[in-house]
């Protein structure tokens, strides 16, 4: 947001999220919204990262863990399936790593440089050892 | 009253639009998100929210950003209990008077508030909006620590726990009180409900929110919030550190409905042992010495105390 | 729908009794408080009228001063019309969130009712409150009697909650000598008082769920200067009309004249007073008693409106006389009495050569008496003859003991 004059904005320091109206926001996709410039949703907090969370739909189940207990909003998951990670709003906590059941994980972290088609051809392989200790467990 | 949300599952719970959003200043791995949008993902009717300042207040509304996707207001550290019950007044005056700009829709009332804001310079505020009967929800979120300040000692803080004002040194094993029993406090008010929660817990969470917010009058939540910053743990831990809570008895989750009855609504298939739980975090380091081990011993027979009572309570049925 | 009350032209009420009276007349939405002598019949006979049926709005009965104007706070955003009242330590608790009511912009009418403030503890009227509230961004009006304090609330919300304006207003009137002394009130109808406030207009209210507001936001060294500027800006040029177009209409429909300056027979007057509250009916009769007996021509500036400071007006009514005596009824600690201090700031830049002189007077509720006020003149007058103080700066008044004075 431009740095305006003291004239230059609302009375109170008063803040919108919206431009205009809104109605059912609160099944309102963020693809749909109107955010204002005020919005934090407009904003980025990529560069906070030192490392990122990668995304491999292959092993992914969809269990929905990464998106309940990402604290950033950065899961983006459509009609109950995880389709992808937000990079403007993921502070690269790595919670949505932990979390992740799938063996091998769906989602790992990798150095923020790097690119997702050679994370995606290093991507570790199913842990047979940790596998055959789980299918004991049950 | 409007309808209660579906949520019958995972997956269904992820098809909420959240009206809290990324780009906020918290911490990465920050508990406070999290049950944030746990909070607000469980409802889709209006909300009014208030907060107290503290961490939520100061990283989710510094101009020219705001965070929240509902009506929001700050106004100092112990009024947000007040702020929002100010707001619920006005709503039930223009309801009367009919003049409503959106008569046919029933807004939620919410406040979050830090446990300094819960526990110590609020709690005036917020005994009244009870005792008054506001039409209203108080989630504090509880971290045990005046974190936004850099971490000194709340009368939440636990016992053993190193903070700045009440720091382990070579005399002093850090904090020497016991933890307050807000939950005790508030279900004193008679308030119709009160539970405890934590965000890994998410269905049984949930679960709580709906329940508080079909629930007519003030309901208390107090919601662990573990803080990968001020209990000194790396924040892609927080579930599982937040699992360790609630899996060792140190947080139990457990509701009180209308002040007297009392439902242990988790019981872990493993009682895991305090120790593991302490271990797991820099703020307990130094009980992990000759000098202080035995205050270990002590806590794992405050946790034992403590689900001793609560079962008890749930068995009276009282 | 509340019932209409009643009234007769003329009703016999205390200060406070106008005060509740015309909150129940503009049909306040939400009035949250808490009791505190002397203000504490407001509240209850605003409870009265609300177990009457005569409210129809909420009366919210908080656990402290602190929690009523944050409730105020809660529900002015929320948007709708928002009013409490509060005295003296009950004041000094909720001057925190004054500041916030006026840095959100939020329209909230306090009914104030001066009091000393401890310690040591006492009930009695001074100014100390209102001078505590000079910094907090309200507007600030005085009353000096039951009438004042009944007119003066409707000017407050009609002015605070104008759109240009937003900001909260404090009506003041004096503990005891005004609150709870009654007097004859001329009445306006229910419906006359309710159209001369209007229908409340929200703005930027939290309750419009189609546009969703954040209030209450952190701003730091990058953007917390233009807000307060701002604010200053809205208070320095916004109000002083908005309250001369209120006063004007006001005295349209009533007949009764308000100023922001009550100049009183200071057409000719060569030493004068300036004073606020009931003092300035009893300055008034001295002054008038000067001229007829000891031939002085003295007048009397009673300060209308306290915040904003009208400086011009205060200056064009002090620019001809030749001594002033400034009258404040708060302990200064420290320094010279703040009247004192705002009429040099007002008058310094201009012609005058006028003496100045401050007399410190009435705390926690010592009378000020016509005797007080004749010594008052007659040191006056001797200023005024020598061209220069003949009494040190600032004396202590009415005081038991030897003289105090100091400068």
């Amino acid at each position: 947001m431009e740095k305006k004059g003291w004239d230059g904005f609302e009375i109170g320091a008063m803040l919108r999220s919206f431009d205009g109206a809104t109605r059912d926001i609160a099944t309102t996709l963020p693809e749909d919204r109107p955010y204002s410039q005020s919005n934090s949703f407009t904003a980025s907090v990529a560069d906070w990262r030192i490392e990122k969370p990668l995304f491999n739909k292959d092993y992914c189940i969809d269990c929905q863990f990464c998106w309940v207990y990402c604290p950033d909003m950065s899961i983006i998951s459509r009609d109950k399936k995880m389709v992808g990670i937000d990079f403007d709003h993921c502070k690269g906590c790595g919670i949505c790593v932990e979390v992740c059941p799938t063996n091998p994980k769906s989602l790992l972290m990798f150095a923020e440089q790097q690119d997702e088609e050679s994370a995606i051809a290093e991507w570790p392989k199913k842990d047979t050892s940790k596998a055959k200790e789980e299918a004991k467990d049950e | 009253m409007s309808e209660i949300k579906k949520i019958k599952n995972l997956k269904e719970f992820s098809t909420s639009a959240d009206r809290f959003e990324g780009a906020n200043l918290l911490c990465p791995g920050c508990a406070h998100s999290i049950i944030v949008r746990e909070v607000l993902n469980a409802t889709n009717d209006d909300l009014i929210l208030a907060a107290s300042t503290g961490c939520l207040e100061v990283c989710t509304a510094v101009y020219p950003y705001t965070s929240w996707d509902a009506s929001w207001i700050h106004i100092g550290f112990e009024n947000g209990s007040s702020a929002v019950a100010g707001a619920e007044a006005m709503y039930k005056a223009l309801k009367n008077k009919g003049r409503l700009k959106q008569p046919d829709r029933t807004p939620k009332f919410v406040a979050f508030g830090g446990d300094g804001a819960t526990y110590d310079i609020g709690f005036q505020w917020i005994s009244g909006c009870f005792e008054r009967g506001h039409n209203m929800m108080y989630v504090c979120l509880d971290n045990e620590v005046y974190a936004n300040t850099g971490g000194q000692r709340s009368s939440s803080t636990p016992i053993g726990s190193s903070t700045t004002t009440a720091p382990a040194g070579r005399v002093s094993y850090g904090e020497k009180m016991m933890k307050k029993d807000m939950m005790a406090i508030m279900a004193a008010h008679g308030a119709p409900y009160v539970a405890q929660v934590a965000p890994n817990k998410w269905k049984d969470m949930v679960a709580k929110i709906q329940k508080g917010f079909a629930a007519e009058g003030p309901v208390y939540i107090n919601a662990m919030s573990a803080c990968t910053t001020e209990w000194k743990f790396a924040p892609e831990d927080t579930i599982a550190i937040s699992d360790l809570a609630v899996d060792s008895l140190v947080f139990p989750l457990y509701e009180i409905i209308n002040g007297e009855k009392l439902n242990i609504t988790y019981r872990p298939k493993n009682i895991i042992p305090v120790r593991d739980y302490l271990g797991a975090q820099g703020r307990f380091k130094h009980l992990f010495t000759k000098q202080y081990e035995y205050l270990i011993d002590e806590w794992q027979k405050n946790v034992d105390k403590k689900w001793d009572y609560l079962q008890r309570r749930e068995e009276a049925s009282v | 729908m509340a019932d209409t009350m009643e009234l007769r032209d003329i009703e016999v009420w205390d200060g406070n009794m106008a005060a509740s009276q015309a909150l129940r007349q503009v049909q306040v939405d939400v009035v949250a408080a808490y009791p505190i002598t002397p203000s504490t019949p407001i509240v209850e006979n605003y409870g009265n009228f609300t177990a009457n049926g005569y409210v129809d709005g909420e009366f919210v009965m908080t656990e402290s001063e602190h929690g009523a104007m944050s409730c105020c706070i809660g529900a002015a955003a929320a948007g709708g019309r928002v009013a409490t009242a509060t005295s003296s330590q009950g004041f000094a608790l909720m001057v925190e969130t004054l500041y916030s009511a006026s840095g959100m912009r939020l329209p909230i009418v306090l009914n104030v009712v001066n009091r000393a403030i401890g310690a040591p503890l006492n009930v009695n009227g001074d100014h100390s409150d209102m001078y505590m509230g000079r910094d907090s961004g309200w507007i600030q009006l005085d009353a000096y009697c039951p009438q004042n304090a009944y007119d003066l609330n409707f000017i407050a919300f009609k002015v605070s909650e104008d759109h240009d304006v937003r900001l909260p207003a404090m009506v003041h009137q004096d503990g005891f000598m005004t609150s709870h002394t009654a007097q004859g009130v001329a009445t306006l109808p229910d419906d006359v008082a309710y159209n001369f406030v209007g229908e409340y207009k929200p703005m930027n209210d939290m309750l419009d769920l189609d546009h969703p507001v954040t209030h209450g936001v952190q701003t730091e060294e990058d953007w917390h200067f233009e807000h307060k500027a701002r604010q200053q800006h809205a208070l320095m040029t916004a109000v002083i009309p908005k309250i001369e177009a209120a006063f004007d209409e006001f005295e349209k429909l009533t007949g009764r004249r308000y100023n922001l300056v009550e100049a009183y027979n200071m057409e000719d007057a060569e030493v004068a007073v300036v004073c606020m509250g009931t003092s300035v009916e009893t300055a008034r009769e001295v002054a008038e008693e000067m001229r007829a007996q000891h031939g002085i021509k003295a007048g009397v500036v009673g300060i209308r409106v306290f915040r904003p400071w009208p400086l011009e007006q205060i200056a064009a009514a002090l620019k001809d006389v030749k001594a002033i005596g400034a009258l404040d009824r708060s302990s200064p600690h420290g320094t010279v009495g703040a009247l004192f201090n705002e009429i040099s700031g007002s008058l310094f830049n201009t012609d005058t050569k006028a003496v100045l002189t401050n007399y410190i007077y009435g705390l926690g509720g010592r009378d000020l008496t016509k005797a007080h006020l004749v010594s008052i003149f007659t040191d006056l007058k001797a200023n005024a003859d020598a061209g220069k103080p003949t009494t040190p700066l600032q004396q202590y008044i009415g005081l038991r003991g030897p003289k105090l004075s100091f400068f």
